[in-house]
């Protein structure tokens, strides 16, 4: 297994390989290794550092800075400003998601074929993609042992109110509910592109470049010949030498945010100028409910399962606990306030709201660094107050004192009848707290350079030799968690993919 | 094959933390100043505040320039949040704590949402660091490290089962 590291790395170092696959998520670990399985010679260039298994700990002051984008403190600018949160080290994302595996309702993909004018983005033809990706990441669901008594709690809601309630499939292998998934799972039961997919690209002979930031693409005669980047001192911070890699073709897997952030840097996208738009990114709201008993929410797998009764107004409800420092972040208090509600964290009940996008935000390079704008229009804010309506009647229908919701002039709702008040506190979308882990869309994939940043092969119309192959490729919002059709169209791509000498 | 991960602090797997960014005595004044407001009065140790600062100041270390930045402009800002307030011409590090804390509480309530947003940063970065410190967990009766070693060793049972 050969990952390298910036102890490893002289200035001017040269590196050559078939293929070039920046980034090692749910985009760029799965398309690596398809094509290493394939026989071609693979690099991955990976940002974040190498960290097994081994070296996960349940402590958010060092589990951010390894494994998160900027320590975890990311903003989305607009109106409300929403914090993100992405993977930043060998496995990406998929090292500190949930590792949920919906895949896309069948209408969106429909939307996708009828979108392109491809039968082959349809449902019919994805699910061959979708079962071989399940497959490889374990996809099922929860053994009843690893669920805790917070998703228990809201299954038993969703039941007295009628409401549909589906159990979470997830990327997991006899997971025991370690509630670790955000800061790196330490059973290693989640399969991460770090245990599931990279092995089996490293056992082919790909290789691994960390802790090298891709800052700009290698052309030559129009074509991408392979990828410039620095080397960053893990001490330091600092950018210390540069690295070459060269190759036949070059895969950008870096995510919705910094793959445009990248292509941006060489003017790409001019024929549909859309490089960076249609930015999507299903923001979530916070509802954390006060239980008269202990729960223990971080007992127990992170959101065993969703409440989907109101998938079709493109909303869903779910759990997810979160460590004390996470849960403290975002609770509206201060100081000894603060520290007496913190008290009762073993009693709260950490669930959200998730809305699908109505419309597209953008993301453009801004002082050398990638800029994310996006605000929700008046339905996704009107879906926002009935999905947090819904969620915190449920818990008082369960029996919770209080119920912090997420807005910043009215936060604490004590029994259902001060429910009442969201319609008439809320009239404005600035008072409302979000936040996502789900970004997409930023280089949507189409049938003619007009209308899209790269085509049906996933390689950029006005670069040849550089393909995309991560969430920016949706032509649309998935309405779920997005990973397996991450997965899905990063299979394709491989399969898709073709070197010339 | 999984290793066993040691679930302690910091575990010895050739990674390295950034050295915290460096910033002038009379910033990290201001960064002691707006954390002591934040954070809890209990529990604390004498080293709570520095702990705080300092791992703010090694998550910048993880941003881009302008993005960090920006946090230390906006402390500034915060600083001055009497003035913007009219509700006093002396900085925030002038000030007693409580009356400090009772200006960034405003700061968190405001109608404007640039002054909201002000505080992300330092609250996000102040109340995770110190609600991630052993001697709080233990006033939460948060034990998040023998429950983990229990599940891993719950996953190994299940493991050699199949095995079996």
């Amino acid at each position: 297994m050969t990952i390298l590291a910036h102890r490893d790395y002289r200035a001017g170092d040269r590196y050559h390989a078939d293929v070039i696959v920046v980034g090692t998520g749910a985009g760029g670990g799965v398309v690596g290794t398809e094509l290493a399985e394939l026989g071609h010679d693979v690099l991955f260039v990976e940002e974040g550092g190498y960290h097994p298994t081994s070296s996960f700990n349940p402590y958010l002051t060092e589990s951010l800075p390894r494994l998160y984008r900027d320590a975890g403190g990311t903003i989305i600018m607009g109106r409300p400003p929403i914090p993100y949160a992405e993977g930043r080290c060998v496995g990406g994302g998929t090292v500190v998601n949930g590792g949920m595996t919906w895949r896309p309702p069948e209408k969106v993909l429909q939307d996708w074929q009828d979108l392109t004018g491809c039968p082959d983005l349809g449902p019919r033809a994805m699910e061959r993609l979708f079962d071989r990706v399940e497959s490889r990441i374990h996809a099922k669901p929860q053994r009843p042992e690893s669920i805790g008594q917070d998703s228990r709690l809201l299954e038993e809601g969703a039941r007295r109110l009628g409401w549909r309630y589906d159990q979470n499939r997830r990327a997991q292998d006899r997971c025991a509910g370690s509630n670790q998934c955000l800061t790196g799972c330490p059973t290693g039961a989640k399969q991460s592109t770090l245990l599931s997919y990279l092995p089996m690209a490293f056992a082919r002979g790909a290789r691994c470049l960390t802790e090298v930031r891709v800052d700009r693409l290698w052309i030559e005669r129009g074509r991408c010949i392979g990828v410039i980047g620095k080397a960053i001192n893990p001490r330091t911070r600092q950018a210390d030498m540069e690295i070459r890699v060269h190759g036949k073709a070059v895969v950008i897997a870096c995510g919705a945010v910094q793959t445009p952030f990248l292509l941006q840097r060489h003017k790409l996208g001019r024929p549909s100028r859309q490089l960076g738009k249609n930015f999507l990114c299903h923001p979530n709201a916070k509802v954390v409910a006060l239980y008269p008993h202990d729960i223990h929410a971080w007992q127990g797998v992170s959101q065993a399962g969703q409440i989907r009764e109101f998938r079709d107004e493109g909303i869903l409800i779910a759990e997810n606990a979160v460590p004390p420092g996470t849960a403290a972040a975002q609770i509206p208090f201060l100081g000894q306030e603060a520290f007496d509600l913190m008290k009762r964290y073993n009693a709260m009940a950490m669930t959200g709201v998730l809305v699908e996008d109505s419309h597209a935000g953008t993301v453009t390079r801004s002082f050398g660094a990638p800029m994310a704008k996006y605000s929700i229009t008046r339905y996704d804010h009107e879906r926002f107050l009935r999905g947090v309506r819904h969620l915190a009647t449920l818990h008082f229908e369960m029996g919770a004192d209080e119920v912090i919701l997420p807005f910043s002039n009215f936060h604490l709702a004590k029994s259902v009848d001060d429910l009442s008040r969201i319609e008439s506190t809320q009239r404005s979308r600035s008072t409302i707290e979000l936040f996502t882990v789900h970004m997409m869309g930023t280089c949507r994939m189409g049938v003619e350079p007009r209308s899209s940043i790269v085509n049906l092969d996933g390689e950029v119309w006005d670069l040849p030799g550089c393909y995309v192959a991560d969430a920016s490729l949706f032509p649309t919002a998935v309405g779920v968690n997005p990973q397996v059709t991450i997965m899905a169209l990063a299979t394709r791509v491989a399969e898709r993919l073709t070197l010339r000498n | 094959m999984v290793l066993i991960p040691v679930l302690e602090r910091h575990p010895d797997d050739g990674w390295t933390l950034a050295v915290p960014m460096t910033v002038s005595p009379r910033m990290r004044r201001l960064l002691l100043k707006l954390a002591d407001a934040i954070l809890p009065d209990r529990p604390r140790t004498d080293a709570t505040l520095d702990t705080v600062i300092d791992h703010a100041l090694v998550s910048l270390q993880y941003m881009p320039r302008s993005s960090a930045r920006t946090f230390l402009l906006g402390t500034q800002v915060l600083n001055w949040l009497p003035l913007l307030r009219f509700r006093g011409l002396r900085p925030l590090t002038a000030l007693p704590k409580d009356t400090a804390r009772r200006h960034l509480v405003a700061a968190t309530k405001s109608k404007w949402l640039p002054v909201r947003v002000l505080m992300y940063g330092p609250l996000g970065l102040f109340m995770s660091s110190y609600f991630d410190q052993d001697y709080v967990h233990r006033e939460l009766d948060y034990a998040p490290k023998p429950f983990v070693e229990e599940r891993i060793q719950l996953r190994r049972k299940w493991l050699e089962e199949s095995d079996g």
